[in-house]
């Protein structure tokens, strides 16, 4: 196996490094000199530590223009969707039970919905188009008198694909629908202004986007009918509805990250699609490749590949020493084709040999050139020891 | 605990398969089956299996066993062929349980290359 210093990795959808800045800001809560005092405490420490808290809610209030207090801390993305959807369907369940999502949604939102199947609520999975995009007609059609959640991603984890979260959200806020948005791909990564997008619930995760892992937010608008039931009980903080002791460090290390993504995010933006262009520019002359999902229609930092006639597990270890994924990372052991690449109508051949490369701040040109000539040169070893097929 | 699916030998023999290729003029077998291709091809000299190629479609672990089978029968009798079986490669390759299918495509590869090399076996008449 490649040694640590000499991976290229390029996978930073799956994660990305601590900022130095965000790390510095965490340390000084975790050990003896600095201020570890629990948040639930009232004396002096623990005032400290919430106030720690309550700036890391500004910076994360600052990055997506809402207020602090409809910002609900959770342990990560995952806990986050289960939180809204299961919280938010169970809040409305007098109402209706019909539920509406996507196919192509991560597991931590398809799995909730499965589990509220499994409860009796009834839902809609509609298929993307082949470009990834939701038709909002077929949203439109799903749409029923007893609906009460819509739950649709705004980047997604596999192609990049970007739904237009503002089109939907106002169809939901026509019907009184709550609408949930997954932004665990998005949050500090694209402008998103929570004073003016109809959206009632957004997740999100700071480890995607140079903060720590283990922490995470659930905005909740502030508005009539939008409301979670909580999932964890015991303790009465977050206004009852996730208690549990707040782990500061954590959230201060969110608070600092969402306040470099917001100073960087166009400069970000900028540098991920100089990234994608030269990798795409470099590969696309490969007989028999393939994006999955519209590149025009995607976040820079991702580009999904599939490719004709190759194995996608050989064509992972032959990559080495490049860090990338064949599916999302929380489905990646399996063996199977990706489940988002066959709701967008990819053949199980072409879906298995898939590669997401994702990029991020730290990504060189030089990675760049270096992914460029493992994939060409993996390519064309693998299409070299192939047989042809039987007649 | 490792989490590195593939062990040395099967990083060793994927990144270098030296008996990679097909022999003009030669006996030669294809198969696919379970989302595998095999190919063979051998020359042989006096009984002996002199030169084995293989060409493979499938994951690092079939390209990584059909690079060890190529290795160990070259220069062996070619009745040996008969007696290959994929259980000792499973083992020295540490290939997954579920993966067991398509190493069984090699062994049918090997069973064909054998027939055709030496004839049909006896209960096959």
């Amino acid at each position: 196996m490649a040694e640590q210093a000499d991976l290229i990795y390029l996978d930073y959808a799956a994660s990305t490094p601590v900022d130095p800045w965000v790390a510095e800001a965490m340390t000084a809560l975790m050990t003896a000199d600095g201020n570890y005092a629990n948040p639930s405490s009232t004396h002096a420490a623990g005032r400290q530590s919430v106030e720690h808290i309550a700036h890391a809610a500004r910076q994360l209030a600052t990055l997506l223009n809402t207020d602090p207090w409809q910002l609900i801390w959770t342990s990560g993305a995952t806990e986050s969707d289960n939180l809204a959807i299961l919280g938010g369907a169970h809040y409305r369940q007098e109402r209706g039970r019909h539920l509406v999502t996507m196919r192509t949604e991560h597991k931590a939102v398809t799995d909730a919905f499965t589990e509220l199947e499994r409860q009796g609520y009834s839902v809609t999975w509609l298929n993307p188009e082949p470009n990834g995009l939701l038709d909002i007609a077929k949203l439109e059609e799903a749409l029923r008198d007893d609906t009460q959640l819509v739950s649709i991603m705004h980047i997604n984890n596999e192609t990049g694909v970007v739904q237009d979260i503002a089109q939907i959200g106002a169809i939901c806020r026509d019907r009184d629908i709550l609408f949930h948005v997954d932004a665990a791909q998005s949050a500090g990564k694209l402008p998103i202004d929570l004073s003016t997008l109809p959206v009632d619930l957004m997740s999100m995760t700071a480890h995607k986007v140079y903060g720590p892992k283990g922490i995470g937010a659930l905005y909740v608008a502030e508005r009539p009918g939008v409301h979670v039931d909580p999932l964890f009980f015991g303790g009465g903080q977050q206004r009852k509805l996730r208690p549990g002791t707040l782990p500061a460090q954590q959230i201060v290390g969110f608070g600092a990250a969402a306040a470099i993504a917001q100073s960087r995010m166009i400069h970000d933006l900028k540098h991920l699609n100089a990234m994608r262009e030269r990798l795409w520019s470099g590969i696309r002359d490969i007989p028999g490749i393939s994006t999955n999902g519209a590149i025009e229609s995607a976040f820079p930092g991702i580009l999904n590949v599939s490719i004709e006639d190759i194995e996608g597990e050989s064509l992972l270890l032959a990559l080495e020493p490049l860090c990338v994924a064949t599916g999302s990372a929380c489905n990646s052991k399996s063996q199977e084709p990706s489940y988002v690449l066959r709701a967008l109508g990819t053949s199980d051949a072409l879906a298995q040999s898939a590669i997401r490369f994702s990029f991020g701040r730290p990504t060189s040109a030089s990675d760049i050139d270096i992914a460029i000539e493992c994939y060409r040169n993996s390519v064309a070893r693998l299409r070299s020891l192939a047989p042809g097929r039987v007649e | 605990m490792s989490t590195d699916p593939y062990g040395a030998r099967v990083r060793a023999l994927f990144a270098d398969p030296a008996h990679a290729g097909q022999l003009a003029n030669a006996a030669g077998v294809l198969v696919e089956d379970q989302g595998v291709r095999i190919a063979f091809s051998a020359q042989l000299a006096v009984g002996r299996v002199d030169t084995l190629r293989f060409q493979a479609w499938g994951c690092p672990h079939v390209i990584a066993a059909a690079e060890a089978f190529c290795a160990d029968y070259e220069g062996r009798s070619a009745t040996d062929l008969l007696e290959f079986s994929t259980s000792d490669l499973m083992q020295s390759l540490s290939v997954p349980v579920e993966k067991t299918g398509r190493i069984l495509v090699i062994e049918d590869a090997v069973r064909s290359l054998a027939r055709q090399i030496l004839g049909p076996t006896p209960k096959e008449h």
